[in-house]
Parts: structure tokens; C-alpha cells; sequence
């Protein structure tokens, strides 16, 4: 073995020891507790094969919380899709104030989550919440409706949050696939005599379809690990009503201290996710 | 009488007088003791893990430098918000930080904080430093808390039980008792069933709404369970099948009383499924309900006591100051919600020193001062604080409210302190919420009561059968 070759392991030496201790240990750490049956508040722990995992399946609390995750997923990056689709397009084109309205718009993706999840709980609030006030203001009588607790109205108080704050990533995205296409292909539609919508179905969506595809595929795997807006609206209440996979998992791990079970748990989430990704990256390769 | 005679007499009388003098110094308090003993430890510093807020002002503001000034050890107070608090005691011995010497937490989590290996006994220290009897001042309902399995862990400190409040002047006006003659056939009076609470809040709602409302009721999620633990409890509910330890919280009285728990909400103000403590307590400070169930600090507030101490500046101005009437809960058992034992951690490196603090905080004397703090939520657990004449005298109904508080503590009904508890009060709580939020009653208990069979298995049904024969047996686990 030369010199030359001992620096080139020797450069990337760095690089994989950063990648072994940061990534495969800790996920390889994850597997092996998740065949423990570790409750850090009983004493001991054993090796029980796969019983946590076969438990896991089993337990309806996880697939609600499951379900409930997807749920939000699907609605809320469709709502976001749309929106940021809207507004993509209609600030596309020359505006004389664009400078002034897109760095407001993109506002709310610059704040914390749970910053917004506060801010939002205020606004919901049933007693001093302005959306209650201005609904009351609408209807000509008070409002005294109960948003983060109301099965019928929770959901959309959670949605409309999490769209609020996240649409403008959505339309930032789509703003930028939507000013890369050239103008003559459009007046080319136009000389073809199709009309606005028409040149906006059949040609402005295939062209930007891609762009569309990956922000949905960021957004999706964003919002199915979606945390600290149901941390700080709604704690998964009322109940478990709105529980997600993740905050079943932290309430598992960092409430009950049942290590085992979460690992297992984190795991399969993991694949989950890795299964989304997988077919999502795919579809987005054939396109 | 001779000469010799009158000196013996002299003598003897010279000799009790000086035995009588003398007697009551050389029997020394438990806080003398733990005083003069902790002085060898003069210029190190405990740790005490606290509840934040206004919980952590007396050892902030009142027993850290109070003990600093007796012994010359320094109270450095980690506060934690209450959800935290298991989580930050469990991960703190975890982690071997050595985080605490003394804790505060809650006697239903003894059972696991014993398990996690998170708190020391403290029998050898109650034997060396302890008068005898001295543990007996503490109200012998409160005094079922102190052990598991045969071991000391934790000494009494805060007696959390639940009273009724309610406003004497709109029970006492003529026009009122009338009404509610007429229309119900009975006496307006502090009602003593949840029949009879419906009955009334409704009452007073549809007379006053929307200035004043007749009952309100923390219902926000978190604490709900203290709430419904007590009110099945009073209905007869059992919370598992003593062989089987099934759980019974599904049953069709555990489904009836949830049922009226979710129905009793609609006579309260709008949006009571979101209020907590400070919601009810700023409703009732105000005057706009006319009942409240609630821990004890509001019923020493709102008649005045304490306003005006910086701690409690942000306090709403109170406009019920001598209307406030004290009873016991519906149903007759008021729930001993939470409270909290003072415990030495068993991770400390100053063990004696940190039990001593605890032996001197929760002393008669000590504990007294504690307790009676205007703005500290240390609440009278100890005969003595019941009878004391100096809390009695420090607003015209106090003796009122002690005796309601000692009445309370009697028949009150211990939160179920077995290993899980924490997690079975979880899912009864999550159950409760539901309800509130729409979902059936009896679809909520069963979810909760499969819940609680899969954390029984978990545990071990043996194990837990054990524990909860053991808790079940304790007066003040069920009515009697």
C-alpha cells in the first residue's frame, strides 16, 4: 500500500467515521433495542425477538394515530398544493407590488412551528379567540365554539394551521417552476387557439409536474412527522382524536420510558416511510 | 411541720419546678433535631426539584433561605412544569446526574418512582432523627401515602383534596329559595349529589347567563381524570375486578356517571371544556359563576387572603370576599387530587443532609408557616393545621374553611396509587376528554378500559393484583 493510497482513506476517514457514528450506529442501536423488552422504569431488560414488533401491529392506538397521520397528510398538502398552485400563478406574471407581497407571504414559513401552533391555539381560543369574534361579528350573535376540542372542528383547526404555515413553501416552489417556463410556448398554445385554463392544463401543469411532484414528496414526508403543531394545539386531544404517529411515539418514549416498544415502533416508521418515499421518488422517475 | 420536714417539701418543690422547666427543652421538636443535626453539613447546597410556579415560592422565597439562615446549607429550587415532572425525576436518575437531592412528587407515583430506583427509603433516617409520634399530626388519611411495600419514601407535604365552593349570598336570597322551591320542591341548599349540582347550576345559569353561570368545572385535558375518578368512585364504580384485575371502568354506572360528567357541561360557561384552573378560578374571583369544585388555594384568595403579596399581584381582583361558603364535594368523597411527599433521591450525595430539610419542612412548625404562605399552594395535611388558631383567625370563615378541608381529607378518596398509575390515569383522562370532544361515552371507556387491561398485562396481572388488593384495602381507597 502506497502513500498515495493511505491519504485517499485517510480524507475520507473523517467522512465515514462522521457518517458510522451519526447515522448507522444510531439506527443499528435502534434495531437492537427494538428486540428488548427495556421499560426504564421497571428493572431489567431482556431480549424478546420480535414480540414488540408483532405487539406493534396489534396495537389499534398506533394505527389510529396512523391513520390520523395520513389523514392530515393527504388533505393537508392537497389543500397546500392547490393554494400554492393559485397563487403561484397568480403572481407569476408582472405585478406591480410582487417585491412587497411575496416576502409576506412566505412569512409564516420562517416561523417555528410550535411558535405558530401557540399563535394559532390563541386565535381558536372559544373565549377570547378573534376567529370566534369575528364569526360572532358575521352571524350577529356570539360564537362560543370550541375548536380544539370539538370532534366535528378539530381537524380543520389542525389543517388550516398547518396549511397556513406551509402553503408558502408549496407556492415558492411552484412560483419558481412556473417563471422558468418560457413565454413562447404559451403564445404558441395561443396561436393553437387554446384558451387560459386550457393552456394552463395542458401546458403549464405537465411542464412544472415534476417541480409538483418533489415539493409534494418534501411536504408529504414533512407532514407525516408532523410534531409540534399537534404538540401545541391539541396535544392529540381531545383524546386521541388527533393523535399522529409521532407524538404516539414521543408520549411512548419520553412519558412512559417503554424503549423497546418505542424502537420497534420508530422502526416501523421508518419503514413506512421509506416505502412512501420509495414509491413516490419512483413515480417521479417515470415522469 | 419541722424544720426538716419544710426543707424536704422546699426541696422537692425547687426539684419539680426545675424538672418541669427544664422537661419541655430537652424534648426536642423534629425541627430542632433536624436543625442542630444538619449543621455539620453548613455550606453545601441541596437541590430540590419543585413544581414551577407559584409551588416553587416557598422554598424560594420562604423555606430555602429560612433553612440557609438555621443550618448554613444553600436550596438551589429546579423548577418543573407539573406534566414534566415524572419524566424529568425518571430521566435525571437515568442519566446519573445527580441531578436532586430531594423531590416533590406525587404520591400515586411512588409505586413507579420506587421501581425506577428514583427514591431512597427513609426509614434508617426516620429512625435516627424522628420523634416518635411525630408522624401522627399528619392527617391519618394522608398518612396511607408515606409507604409501599413496607418502606417509608416520602413524607406528606401538600393536601390537594377538592372542595366545593359556593357562593353564600345567592343561596341565601329569599327570591332565589323561592324559585327553587317552586320549581324543583326542594331546598336551595350546597348540593350534595351531582343530581342535585345539575339541578342547581342549571338553576342559577338559566336565571343569571350570561353574567354569572351556575357551576364551573376545570375540564380541560391533563387533570381531567381527578374529576372522573371521583365521581365514579362516588357512584360505586370499582376500578378493576379485584381477581381478575379486568378493568371496570366500562361498566354501566363508569358509562352513566361520564355520560352526566359530558351532560353537566352544558350548563356551564361556553367553552368550559377548554378552561383549566386558572379559567375557573379567574371566573370565580370575578363572580360570574356561582359554583366551583377546585383545589384549596381559591377558596384562601378569593375572600382576600394574600392578594396583595408580589407573588399574587397578577391574581384577579377578587369581588366575592365574604360570600365564600366551603363543603365538601357531590357525592360526599371529594377526590385527594395529587398532592405531594417530599422524598430524598436516591441518587443524592447528601442523603441526610437533604432528608433533614425534608424532616424540618414538614415539621408542625415549619409546615405550619408553609402552609399558611399567602402565596405559596402548600395546603393544610396535619392536625395541628386544621386546629391551628392562628390560621383560623386569618379571615372571618377560615374555621369554616379548615373544617371543610378536614372533613374533606376524612372521607376524601386517594387518586389509585398502584405501579402504572400514571398511565391507567392517562387513558382515563384521554377517555374523558374525548367525551367532552363528541365521542360517546361508553365507545371512550371502552377504549380506555382496553387500555388499561393492556397496561395490566404489560405490568403483570399478578403484580398488579397484589398492588391494587393492597391499595383497595386502604380506607380512603373507595366509600365506605
Amino acid at each position: 500500500m502506497n502513500v498515495t493510497r493511505l491519504s485517499k482513506y485517510g480524507l475520507v476517514a473523517p467522512s465515514i467515521a462522521l457518517i458510522v457514528s451519526l447515522t448507522i450506529f444510531p439506527v443499528l442501536y435502534l434495531l437492537w433495542i427494538s428486540f428488548l423488552d427495556w421499560d426504564l422504569q421497571r428493572a431489567g431488560r431482556q431480549f424478546i425477538g420480535l414480540a414488540n414488533y408483532v405487539h406493534g401491529l396489534q396495537d389499534r392506538r398506533m394505527w389510529e394515530a396512523l391513520g390520523h397521520t395520513l389523514f392530515i397528510v393527504v388533505v393537508a398538502v392537497a389543500a397546500e398544493l392547490v393554494l400554492g398552485l393559485v397563487l403561484a400563478e397568480a403572481l407569476a406574471g408582472p405585478l406591480p407590488a410582487k417585491k412587497v407581497i411575496i416576502p409576506f407571504l412566505i412569512l409564516p414559513v420562517i416561523m417555528s412551528p410550535i411558535v405558530a401552533g401557540y399563535g394559532w391555539r390563541m386565535l381558536w381560543d372559544t373565549q377570547y379567540g378573534p376567529i370566534n369574534q369575528l364569526l360572532g361579528w358575521l352571524v350577529g350573535h356570539p360564537v362560543t365554539l370550541v375548536w380544539l376540542i370539538n370532534s366535528k372542528t378539530v381537524y380543520f383547526s389542525l389543517i388550516v394551521t398547518e396549511v397556513w404555515q406551509w402553503t408558502p413553501f408549496m407556492f415558492l416552489v411552484l412560483l419558481a417552476g412556473l417563471v422558468a417556463i418560457s413565454p413562447e410556448i404559451h403564445e404558441a398554445a395561443a396561436i393553437d387557439g387554446a384558451g387560459r385554463w386550457q393552456s394552463f392544463w395542458h401546458v403549464t401543469v405537465p411542464l412544472i409536474r415534476p417541480l409538483m411532484l418533489i415539493a409534494v414528496l418534501i411536504r408529504a414526508l414533512d407532514v407525516f412527522k408532523i410534531f409540534d403543531t399537534v404538540f401545541s394545539l391539541t396535544f392529540g386531544g381531545p383524546g386521541t382524536f388527533t393523535e399522529t404517529i409521532t407524538l404516539y411515539v414521543y408520549l411512548l418514549g419520553f412519558r412512559n420510558f417503554r424503549l423497546g416498544y418505542t424502537a420497534a415502533m420508530a422502526v416501523i416508521v421508518l419503514i413506512l416511510i421509506s416505502l412512501a418515499t420509495t414509491v413516490l421518488l419512483r413515480r417521479l422517475s417515470d415522469e | 411541720m419541722s424544720r426538716t420536714t419544710r426543707s424536704f417539701v422546699l426541696m422537692f418543690a425547687i426539684t419539680l419546678v426545675g424538672f418541669g422547666w427544664t422537661a419541655p427543652g430537652r424534648a426536642q421538636s423534629a425541627a430542632d433535631i433536624a436543625v442542630n443535626a444538619a449543621k455539620r453539613y453548613s455550606g453545601t447546597t441541596l437541590r430540590v426539584l419543585w413544581e414551577a410556579g407559584l409551588q416553587a415560592q416557598d422554598p424560594l422565597s420562604f423555606s430555602g433561605p429560612e433553612w440557609k439562615k438555621l443550618t448554613g446549607i444553600s436550596i438551589q429550587v429546579v423548577e418543573t412544569p407539573f406534566p414534566e415532572l415524572f419524566s424529568k425525576m425518571v430521566t435525571a436518575h437515568l442519566a446519573g446526574s445527580r441531578d436532586f437531592d430531594v423531590i416533590g412528587y406525587v404520591p400515586a407515583w411512588q409505586a413507579d418512582l420506587v421501581e425506577a430506583g428514583v427514591l431512597e427509603p427513609l426509614n434508617p433516617f426516620l429512625d435516627k432523627y424522628m420523634p416518635k409520634g411525630t408522624l401522627d399530626d399528619i392527617h391519618p388519611t394522608y398518612r396511607q401515602w408515606l409507604n409501599w411495600k413496607g418502606k417509608t419514601y416520602g413524607i406528606f407535604d401538600d393536601g390537594d383534596v377538592f372542595v366545593m365552593y359556593y357562593r353564600r349570598d345567592l343561596f341565601a336570597d329569599a327570591a332565589n329559595r323561592a324559585a327553587f322551591r317552586a320549581k324543583y320542591g326542594q331546598d336551595l341548599v350546597p348540593p350534595r349529589t351531582w343530581t342535585d349540582w345539575d339541578k342547581v347550576c342549571g338553576f342559577f345559569t338559566e336565571k343569571y347567563k350570561p353574567s354569572l353561570y351556575g357551576c364551573a368545572i376545570q375540564r380541560t385535558e391533563g387533570q381531567d381524570y381527578f374529576w372522573t375518578e371521583e365521581a365514579m368512585r362516588n357512584n360505586g364504580v370499582r376500578f378493576f375486578d379485584p381477581q381478575t384485575m379486568k378493568a371496570q371502568i366500562n361498566n354501566p354506572a363508569a358509562v352513566r356517571t361520564l355520560a352526566e360528567m359530558v351532560n353537566a357541561n352544558r350548563n356551564m360557561p361556553p367553552g368550559v371544556e377548554k378552561w383549566g384552573f386558572i379559567e375557573v378560578f379567574s371566573a370565580w374571583m370575578a363572580g360570574k359563576v356561582a359554583m366551583i369544585i377546585s383545589w384549596p388555594p381559591p377558596g384562601r384568595w378569593s375572600e382576600g387572603y394574600g392578594n396583595r403579596v408580589e407573588q399574587l399581584k397578577w391574581l384577579p381582583e377578587t369581588k366575592v370576599i365574604g360570600k365564600v361558603g366551603y363543603a365538601v364535594a357531590p357525592g360526599g368523597h371529594s377526590e385527594l387530587a395529587a398532592g405531594f411527599n417530599l422524598g430524598v433521591s436516591a441518587d443524592s450525595a447528601s442523603k441526610e443532609a437533604a432528608y433533614l430539610f425534608i424532616q424540618w419542612a414538614t415539621s408542625k412548625e415549619t409546615s405550619l408557616k408553609r402552609v399558611m404562605l399567602p402565596y405559596a399552594l402548600r395546603d393544610p395535611y396535619r392536625l395541628s393545621h386544621y386546629a391551628s388558631r392562628e390560621y383560623r383567625a386569618l379571615w372571618p370563615h377560615a374555621p369554616e374553611y379548615l373544617d371543610t378541608l378536614k372533613l374533606g381529607a376524612d372521607r376524601g378518596l386517594l387518586d389509585l396509587s398502584i405501579p402504572g398509575a400514571r398511565e391507567y390515569e392517562e387513558s382515563l383522562d384521554r377517555a374523558t376528554a374525548a367525551a367532552y370532544g363528541g365521542t360517546p361515552p361508553a365507545q371512550a371507556l371502552d377504549k380506555a378500559a382496553a387500555e388499561w387491561d393492556q397496561i395490566t398485562q404489560r405490568i403483570g396481572v399478578d403484580k398488579q393484583r397484589q398492588a391494587y388488593q393492597e391499595w383497595a384495602g386502604k380506607p380512603n381507597a373507595y366509600p365506605r
